[in-house]
């Protein structure tokens, strides 16, 4: 599978020797271009078109980030997998509310069922987690009766709010307590990670939308408007608790990332770089892990797990088989 | 599956081999390449350095490993080149 480079130092990116090139004050650095799957702007990076060109030529998708960290934008290179097709299916899905409403059921069931899954491990581990247990049931029970996309986004915000809730529980981290779930900017240093580590899931799965031929402004869940991309915001709650959320108990864990590798900026708080590189380390590990397939048989990526969960959406579209969100089993 | 490319050519070739492989390998140090390739990307790899190089003066050796399992990779000295997904 092709890499993912993380750019976190400022410098040159170039188009040299047919191949990539960064430069920097301390290094001079080509990268193969026909392993590299996209780019994870971080520091402050300049380039011109004729890497751009060539950046789209080679299907080469280029994320980038703030100073803050926040996702900023992509390059989101000419489309190369055309499907005008896929795209009817995909509108088609979207204006019929009945239609819309199953496959925004789906990704909440999905999101809400690994919800459990994590709860339930940490329920057998540290224990005292069994009553919200319960209410995510009771909660995943009544999704069948929300027959509007409000309620759905009600019951998966009631899912998430108790989930968020057990984090400390979870982490047992005294240092990163989770106080409330605030956003632009992050108030606390827990927060913060889960609005890092968020920020990069969408990233990933839209770039392995771009290698579908599906639509990313077309959401189900979220409401295709005319801001942004919405059907990686609608996988990517399938995928946050099982990746992002255990990344983040992973790192507070092992005590990888501690109270000092943050800093106060106005009225957030802020990741410092080494921090952001650990976490970037290790979610990337995660990406790479490989798990046994049910379906398959053998052992895929959790990237690859990300792009059959693609497949599946796509299958559904054209009518071939009912989606059905991946629900991790351990 | 991943390779280890050494090549001993002629010095005119030289930055010619150098250029293609590094399109699709890491550099490590002088003459050697490594990383993960796909099969397609492997053959054209090869078909590339076949109208590059002169058969009877260079030599290009490709190591193929189907994975790094039961595999260690050691450094002495200083790391010259390799790979990272960090810039």
């Amino acid at each position: 599978m092709k890499k993912t480079i993380y750019i976190f130092n400022d410098g040159q990116l170039k188009r040299k020797g047919n191949t990539l090139y960064f430069e920097s004050e301390e290094q001079k650095k080509y990268l193969p271009v026909e392993d590299v799957g996209e780019l994870m702007v971080f520091g402050e990076v300049s380039l011109n078109k004729k890497f751009l060109e060539f950046a789209s030529q080679k299907e080469i998708i280029i994320h980038y980030f703030s100073y803050y960290g926040y996702y900023m934008g992509s390059f989101y290179p000419r489309e190369h997998l055309n499907s005008g097709h896929m795209i009817l299916k995909q509108a088609e899905h979207y204006l019929d509310e009945e239609e819309r409403i199953r496959i925004a059921r789906q990704f909440v069931s999905g999101a809400a069922r690994n919800i459990r899954q994590v709860l339930r491990y940490y329920n057998n581990r540290v224990g005292g987690i069994s009553e919200t247990l319960n209410r995510v049931d009771e909660v995943i029970m009544s999704l069948d009766d929300c027959h509007d996309i409000s309620r759905l986004m009600a019951a998966e915000g009631n899912i998430r709010d108790r989930y968020y809730r057990v984090f400390d529980i979870i982490t047992r981290n005294p240092d990163f307590p989770f106080e409330e779930r605030s956003r632009r900017p992050p108030r606390n240093h827990l927060n913060t990670l889960i609005s890092f580590g968020n920020s990069l899931m969408y990233t990933i799965v839209l770039s392995e939308i771009y290698r579908t031929h599906l639509d990313p402004r077309i959401g189900y869940l979220h409401a295709t408007n005319f801001r942004r991309f919405s059907l990686n915001l609608d996988l990517a709650e399938i995928f946050k608790p099982i990746i992002v959320d255990r990344v983040i108990f992973s790192v507070l864990g092992k005590k990888m990332i501690t109270v000092n590798d943050f800093e106060e900026e106005g009225e957030g708080i802020m990741m410092k770089d080494r921090a952001r590189k650990t976490f970037v380390q290790e979610l990337d590990a995660k990406l790479k892990t490989t798990i046994k397939h049910k379906g398959i048989g053998r052992p895929v990526s959790y990237r690859r797990i990300i792009r059959l969960e693609l497949y599946k959406l796509e299958k559904h579209l054209i009518g071939e088989k009912f989606y059905e969100p991946f629900i991790a089993q351990w | 599956m991943f390779v280890i490319l050494v090549y001993d050519v002629n010095v005119k070739r030289v930055v010619k081999v150098l250029k293609t492989s590094r399109k699709y390998l890491h550099w490590v140090q002088n003459s050697v390449l490594e990383g993960e390739i796909s099969k397609a990307n492997f053959h054209k790899l090869k078909a590339e350095l076949r109208s590059i190089i002169n058969d009877e003066e260079d030599s290009v050796i490709i190591y193929v490993f189907r994975s790094l399992q039961y595999s260690s990779r050691e450094i002495m000295g200083i790391e010259k080149g390799g790979q990272d997904i960090f810039l």
